[in-house]
């Protein structure tokens, strides 16, 4: 459930999440509607509005795309209402079709756009991709909390914003913003305006020529004038004399300060986009040297770079040429690469280095959850297939695939890409191809790449692997599962039916926890031409945990008999972390296991049975 | 002075219930806080440090700085050493659950999970002081459940003067956040602060 202090009073200090205090922003902008897909690490804002929505009296749903999340939003903001969409990077391109032409015709309500980036793919993956650059391509105001209170700030701010110069605004935060904690003072929340009305407006909501040329023209005009507007948001600090100067936004303004280098000038952007020429201008007229600190992209330093050539030509430009542009900054980071610039000395660590370099840790990676339905998926299917398969991937907890002892998932591209990229394969080579594909991608991506399939209709095996929730991001529910965000119940559209709707009749659906049934259905489809859909179906177990703990339920443990020593080697290719191997010997940790009982489907027969608890486990 | 705690652990083991039950405590006492909570792919059997951070006065960046961690919780003990380049023998302090979680990798690659006297030497040249308890077991003798495991940390890391936090701020935030498990809670956090190594 949700952090409660996200509702707490006006005036209360208390410590939130950097996404909960979007949230918290929202509520305290009175916003009225919020659509969302689920992409960490902006999963939190959606989960915090799904858990308060129906007490604050606002509408929030989890939409079956991005795309379609931003359009609703827009929907309800084309009638005044303000809205807001969070995403992560990746999100933002699926979206992103809709959200261009928005800046061209704007909206009435606040229409605000969070967009989560993921520089070192702490949470996600795909690409350290910027989306600073968006804000340009797209023509719309970006803004950059750098911090907890920031978070909140602007978001208001970019409400107030939207609805003044009736255009979307961006709120962009980093892993390290959005899932960063700090405390903040509580302001007051608004009562929020659920209900608009669409005024019918000629040529105002198309984007056809010859009227884009002159929308163009003012969305140009509208940037002008939030750059001059907004300077507040930029401030000076530091030594206001000194001929040194650095910039710095987003979360690397954190970093610097944290230095607390004396004799600096340090300037801090609050919209990277657009930045203001006047303020960046005042800020390095009278510099010799400038540091611009911001992570991935050199967008700030270009910009630096074309003002001095006017301004001051001489002026000494450091940033990517001493900063990655690949992965986050830290602190110590920055303090090394600065130090030779603004003479400040580096921290030895040469001697905890070596320690660091003695030390023999074992490998830990993502690893499927014990009980884990889409383990018993891959082993089942590569039983069936052998391993001389092209193994098609997507996204979703099952890019675990990836690793030992599977591997199977030769690639993962984007959301439903594995069918696209699948069929691209199938047309120009011989071999065979099996695609991967989770229940919520299905619906976010997966239904156009599936007709595509059958309209041209190769020979593949798509194995839809459906567990019934939205897993990696934190369980949220999708059209598929029978009720909506807030925990209404909805009518659920069956997997089956669509992809039956679209002429394909090789279709098995299964239990994802039966072997045989698996193995069998798969070599089955596998002697059919055209495309066929296995469903493997069965509960995320992390999900079926938690509703059996609420009843006060536990799942049966399973246990190894050891008397029977039989040979137990097939269970390496299965890699339970509830399975644990000492030397040749095999044993079951009962505080690990979740009880589906596929390990003693795959052992001999006898070798592994459900424990019998104990007279004191019994009773416990 | 700020004051750094790094809690460190394998996914769904509670390290985001632990950092919870520190950030919040900090809050009710005052402090001024920042932090990272880290979620998403991670969770899955992963590793997640988190960071806390707090003190009377502003604190600047969510990450603690190369070597100034104040505290290392390790809920999990490779991962406790896995971290140690946040800590420094002057200024660090451990307290570290010795239940270890081998991962599948392990076994899958062929590599070796250290013993726990291995763990500890590389542990020492970090640590000014370092406490390793059994706390996963302990709680799962008395209180029925390994993740009592948390709250027991928490406890003993308070009775040994390592994190400066009132044993009543834990106590109110245990109420507030664990519901029906409130009461289980509590008593972890007694035995850690009864625990004696």
């Amino acid at each position: 459930m949700a952090n409660p202090d996200v509702l707490g009073k006006v005036g209360k200090r208390v410590a939130l999440l950097g996404n909960e205090a979007i949230v918290r922003g929202a509520l305290e902008a009175g916003m009225g509607f919020s659509a969302c897909y689920p992409g960490t690490p902006s999963s939190e804002v959606g989960l915090t509005f799904a858990d308060i929505a129906k007490q604050s009296g606002f509408y929030f749903e989890w939409s079956t795309n991005e795309k379609v999340a931003f359009e609703a939003c827009t929907g309800a903001a084309f009638c005044g209402v303000r809205a807001l969409t969070a995403l992560k990077h990746f999100g933002l391109n699926v979206a992103c079709d809709s959200i261009f032409p928005i800046a061209y015709v704007g909206v009435h309500g606040g229409l605000v756009i969070n967009v989560a980036d993921d520089p070192m793919g702490h949470s996600s993956g795909q690409s350290e991709e910027d989306s600073r650059r968006f804000a340009r391509i797209g023509n719309m105001p970006m803004l950059e909390p750098a911090n907890l209170q920031e978070c909140r700030d602007f978001t208001k701010l970019a409400f107030e914003m939207s609805e003044k110069y009736e255009i979307p605004v961006f709120l962009r935060t980093t892993t390290m913003v959005a899932h960063s904690v700090g405390t903040i003072r509580l302001g007051k929340i608004r009562k929020p305006k659920t209900k608009g009305r669409f005024v019918k407006d000629y040529m105002r909501y198309y984007c056809i020529t010859p009227v884009i040329q002159k929308m163009h023209e003012n969305v140009l005009k509208k940037l002008d004038m939030i750059e001059k507007d907004y300077e507040c948001l930029n401030r000076t600090e530091g030594d206001l004399g000194s001929r040194t100067g650095i910039l710095a936004l987003g979360v690397s303004y954190q970093y610097i300060k944290e230095l607390g280098l004396k004799g600096v000038k340090i300037g801090k952007l609050g919209l990277s986009y657009p930045i203001s020429r006047k303020f960046v201008s005042n800020f390095i007229k009278n510099l010799e040297t400038i540091i611009v600190l911001e992570e991935l992209e050199p967008i700030v330093e270009d910009f630096v770079r074309e003002i001095a050539k006017d301004v001051n030509p001489k002026l000494k430009i450091y940033g990517k040429n001493i900063l990655p542009r690949v992965g986050e900054f830290s602190t110590e980071m920055i303090r090394e690469r600065i130090a030779p610039v603004i003479g400040i000395k580096k921290k030895d660590f040469s001697r905890q280095e070596a320690e660091l370099k003695k030390m023999k840790l074992p490998t830990r990676k993502a690893v499927l959850c014990p009980g884990c339905p889409h383990r018993s998926t891959f082993y089942a299917v590569r039983e069936a297939l052998g391993e001389n398969v092209v193994w098609a991937g997507d996204i979703g907890c099952y890019i675990i695939g990836i690793f030992e002892p599977f591997k199977m998932q030769d690639f993962v591209i984007a959301m439903g890409a594995s069918l696209g990229i699948t069929h691209g394969i199938k047309k120009v080579s011989e071999q065979k191809v099996v695609a991967f594909m989770g229940d919520s991608t299905f619906f976010h991506a997966g239904m156009a790449g599936l007709v595509n399939l059958k309209y041209n209709d190769p020979k593949v095996l798509v194995v839809i692997m459906d567990n019934s929730i939205t897993a990696m991001t934190g369980h949220q529910p999708h059209p598929g599962t029978g009720y909506n965000a807030i925990g209404e119940k909805k009518e659920a559209i069956k997997i089956e039916d669509v992809v039956r709707s679209f002429g394909i009749t090789n279709i098995r659906i299964v239990n994802a926890f039966n072997q045989k049934e698996i193995q069998a259905a798969v070599k089955e489809l596998d002697a059919k031409p055209g495309v066929s859909v296995l469903i493997s179906r069965g509960m995320c177990r992390l999900l079926l945990n938690r509703i059996l703990k609420r009843k006060g339920q536990k799942f049966p443990v399973f246990e190894i008999m050891q008397s029977e020593r039989r040979d137990l080697s097939r269970l390496d290719r299965f890699a339970c972390p509830a399975i644990i191997k000492d030397g040749s010997k095999y044993r079951i940790d009962p505080e690990v296991c979740w009880g589906c009982s596929v390990c003693s489907q795959i052992a001999p027969a006898g070798a592994i049975k459900p424990k019998v608890p104990t007279k004191k486990e019994a009773e416990g | 002075m700020t004051f750094n705690v790094l809690v460190t652990g394998v996914g769904g083991e509670g390290v985001l219930f632990t950092s919870v039950i520190i950030t919040r405590a900090a809050n009710i006492e005052g402090h001024e806080l920042r932090g990272t909570q880290l979620h998403g792919l991670a969770q899955r059997g992963g590793q997640i440090p988190t960071h806390i951070r707090f003190g009377k006065e502003d604190v600047f960046s969510p990450t603690i700085p190369r070597g100034e961690a104040d505290l290392i919780i390790g809920m999990e003990p490779v991962e406790a050493a896995r971290y140690c380049y946040f800590a420094d023998r002057e200024r660090t302090s451990f307290v570290v659950d010795t239940y270890p979680i081998i991962p599948v990798y392990t076994m899958l690659l062929g590599e070796k999970y250290p013993s726990m006297d291995e763990i500890k030497a590389m542990i020492r040249p970090f640590a000014k002081k370092a406490v390793f308890a059994d706390a996963s077991h302990i709680c799962k003798e008395k209180l029925g459940d390994p993740v009592y495991g948390n709250a027991m940390i928490v406890g003993i890391a308070i009775s040994c003067g390592m994190l400066p936090l009132k044993k009543s701020s834990v106590e109110e935030v245990l109420k507030q956040t664990s519901g029906k498990y409130a009461e289980s809670n509590l008593n972890a956090l007694r035995l850690g602060l009864e625990y004696r190594e």
